[in-house]
């Protein structure tokens, strides 16, 4: 058995070992997951699905498509020269002296934080991600977009690795076809060198029974910048989570998330953020929009570590509450095991401003117009930080279509 | 225009206007002046129909229809405008989306067609001018992060683009340094017209050196005690509110 096979086999005699997390476990108190047992099973088959219509359709980027997890080449374009390949190929074509490296993208353990039995199996089954890998000083001249299409039980699990002074721009978003309870388990692990710069943004928009269990990993080298987005819409129950080592100095993450959520939806973010090193900065700004009997859980934690001197944090999660059965668990949480440093945390939950209200009244604007452009405008201060208008158009679109409204709200945009 | 009869309000069950009574004709400027608590605020906010104001008994008459009710957007159609004493900040909401929205919302109801965004963007550059407010504030954010004068100035501003029939500045001298105050001034006496009346609500005689008003009432203890014409402002300035009450 060669390396990377012996890797996937003991990540999962893991996985049998700890099974799925269960409500005893701290991390998991809100959420359920004991109806993805019957899930976990990947489809096998490559059903191909006509990728042309859906998601960010004419978006002048590189485009990799998977459906039901699997990388189909067809309906893709890739740049020539630039390493971005399918986990797939690249794992049947490593050669044993290199495959090594590529071991260490399936490496788990329980020592790591937010570590559940769900990670080891993702790395256990994945069928295929994109293996991106970019050299020192390359700059990919348009951003990545990777489409994820389902229909059936999926995994897959991403490497983006960008070399000293690299920069990229990765988007990944998720749809799905299926009419039947399916669980899309995905991973993306993500090494930024000295001075990389990446800018990476999910957005989950699954079908209304789908379960959605993510976890991204970011080990940032000096002086790399990494910006996330995340977008939730989709999915009946879905679970991220985010694990940012700053490892070494002046390394800087910036965090965004967004939930428009209604019906019974569930959706929960753990993210957990360790300052490892002085002089580095964190931001992380969350916020939710909730209707109907929909369920949001945030708990992000910043650990500053012994020696991280300089450290630079704050974290706000704000949540907006349209019906009195819409439910938020927000837990900000903070470890500093450190003097010299700045950090800073707050959460707010309620409803809307009836100042604001009355303002916008007072200048003509229809009550039920008024609270629409508020919920938008609250929504929406945190996409502008997304840094391709299109992609932030597109995802203002889906939030939007999501929350009731019959205005014409083009351009209402601060 | 407006003829408000005895008019009594309350706010949390204490009784703040009692018995106001006060007629107002197109054309014309009022200046109601009062000492803090008379009751200024509660009468521009109820005017404008806020909310948590209980009208006990009276009327206002807007126009010869019953103006209490009306929603605060309807008044906003029939041409009611608050300039308001803190104007809110509204993040994530653009001033010129606001604006087109209000001004097409009114047209609507007038049965116009609305504005295309060309016309409306030289209506707005042009009366942008009259308070002069630079050109970058219409791409901000409804007044985030402006100044306190910037926020009186974009004020008057949405007044001059919205163009009432009837509109209430509440204390809108205050906070102002002399140079705002000229500049924002300025502005309400371009927009003066036989077709609009204008209400200034004050403490203090101040801005009344800048806009001259053709009426001046004193407001206390919940009621018009007293009607004059500018030089009952001067008076006030001169022998303070005590005198008004004293003479209760």
């Amino acid at each position: 058995m060669n390396l990377i096979a012996q890797t996937r086999q003991d990540a999962l005699s893991l996985f049998q070992k700890v099974g799925l997390p269960n409500k005893r476990d701290e991390d998991w108190k809100y959420t359920d997951a004991s109806h993805l047992e019957d899930l976990l099973e990947i489809g096998g088959s490559n059903s191909a699905i006509n990728a042309q219509s859906l998601g960010m359709v004419g978006l002048d980027a590189y485009r990799m498509v998977f459906t039901n997890g699997l990388f189909d080449e067809s309906q893709s374009s890739l740049p020539e020269g630039v390493s971005i390949v399918s986990l797939a190929a690249l794992e049947a074509s490593v050669s044993n002296e290199s495959s090594e490296a590529l071991a260490k993208l399936f490496q788990v353990s329980r020592d790591e934080p937010l570590f559940s039995g769900l990670t080891a199996l993702n790395a256990a089954v994945a069928s295929d991600g994109a293996a991106v890998c970019l050299a020192d000083s390359s700059v990919l001249d348009k951003p990545l977009y990777i489409l994820h299409i389902s229909n059936q039980n999926n995994a897959v699990r991403h490497g983006l690795m960008l070399g000293e002074n690299a920069q990229a721009h990765v988007i990944e978003h998720f749809i799905s076809t299926g009419e039947d309870k399916a669980l899309s388990n995905c991973a993306t692990v993500v090494i930024l060198k000295s001075g990389a710069s990446l800018e990476h943004s999910r957005l989950q928009q699954e079908g209304e029974k789908q379960s959605h269990i993510a976890r991204v990993e970011v080990k940032q080298c000096r002086d790399s910048s990494y910006t996330f987005h995340g977008v939730e819409l989709g999915a009946s129950l879905s679970r991220t989570d985010l694990v940012v080592s700053l490892s070494e100095q002046g390394a800087s993450c910036e965090l965004n998330g967004l939930f428009v959520l209604d019906g019974r939806q569930h959706v929960d973010h753990h993210t957990r953020v360790d300052h490892q090193a002085p002089h580095c900065t964190s931001r992380e700004s969350y916020r939710t929009v909730l209707d109907g009997r929909s369920h949001a859980v945030f708990n992000g934690k910043v650990v500053v570590h012994e020696g991280a001197i300089k450290t630079d944090s704050s974290q706000s999660n704000g949540n907006l509450l349209l019906s009195k059965y819409a439910e938020i668990d927000t837990k900000p949480e903070l470890e500093i095991y450190n003097d010299d440093v700045k950090c800073a945390h707050g959460a707010t939950v309620g409803q809307l401003d009836d100042k604001q209200l009355f303002y916008l009244r007072s200048r003509g604007i229809s009550q039920e117009a008024a609270q629409e452009l508020l919920t938008f405008a609250f929504a929406d201060e945190v996409l502008a930080a997304m840094s391709n208008h299109a992609v932030r158009l597109y995802v203002e679109k889906a939030a939007f279509a999501k929350l009731p409204h019959g205005a014409d709200l083009d351009g209402f945009m601060g | 225009m407006l003829v408000i009869k005895d008019l009594h309000v309350s706010v949390d069950g204490k009784k703040i206007l009692k018995g106001l009574s006060l007629t107002i004709n197109a054309g014309e400027v009022h200046a109601i002046m009062g000492p803090n608590g008379a009751g200024k605020s509660t009468l521009s906010n109820v005017i404008a129909g806020r909310d948590g104001y209980e009208v006990t008994s009276g009327s206002i008459s807007y126009k010869d229809e019953d103006l209490l009710e009306m929603n605060p957007e309807e008044r906003a159609w029939n041409g009611v405008f608050l300039a308001f004493q803190y104007p809110v900040e509204i993040p994530g909401v653009n001033n010129t989306y606001l604006l087109k929205a209000g001004v097409n919302a009114k047209r609507k109801h007038q049965g116009l067609d609305e504005l295309d965004a060309f016309d409306f963007m030289s209506v707005v550059k042009e009366k942008a001018q009259l308070v002069e407010l630079d050109a970058s504030f219409l791409s901000r954010s409804v007044n985030e992060g402006f100044s306190g004068g910037e926020k009186k100035r974009n004020e008057i501003f949405q007044m001059a683009v919205l163009e009432p029939d009837l509109a209430l500045l509440d204390e809108t001298d205050s906070g102002l340094d002399i140079d705002a105050l000229r500049i924002v001034a300025g502005g309400v006496n371009k927009l003066r017209s036989a077709d609009r009346a204008i209400v200034m609500i004050t403490h203090y005689q101040r801005l009344l050196d800048y806009i001259e008003p053709d009426f001046v009432h004193v407001l206390a203890d919940g009621k018009i005690q007293k009607t004059g014409d500018k030089s009952l402002a001067l008076k006030l300035e001169e022998q303070g509110y005590d005198w008004v009450q004293e003479n209760l």
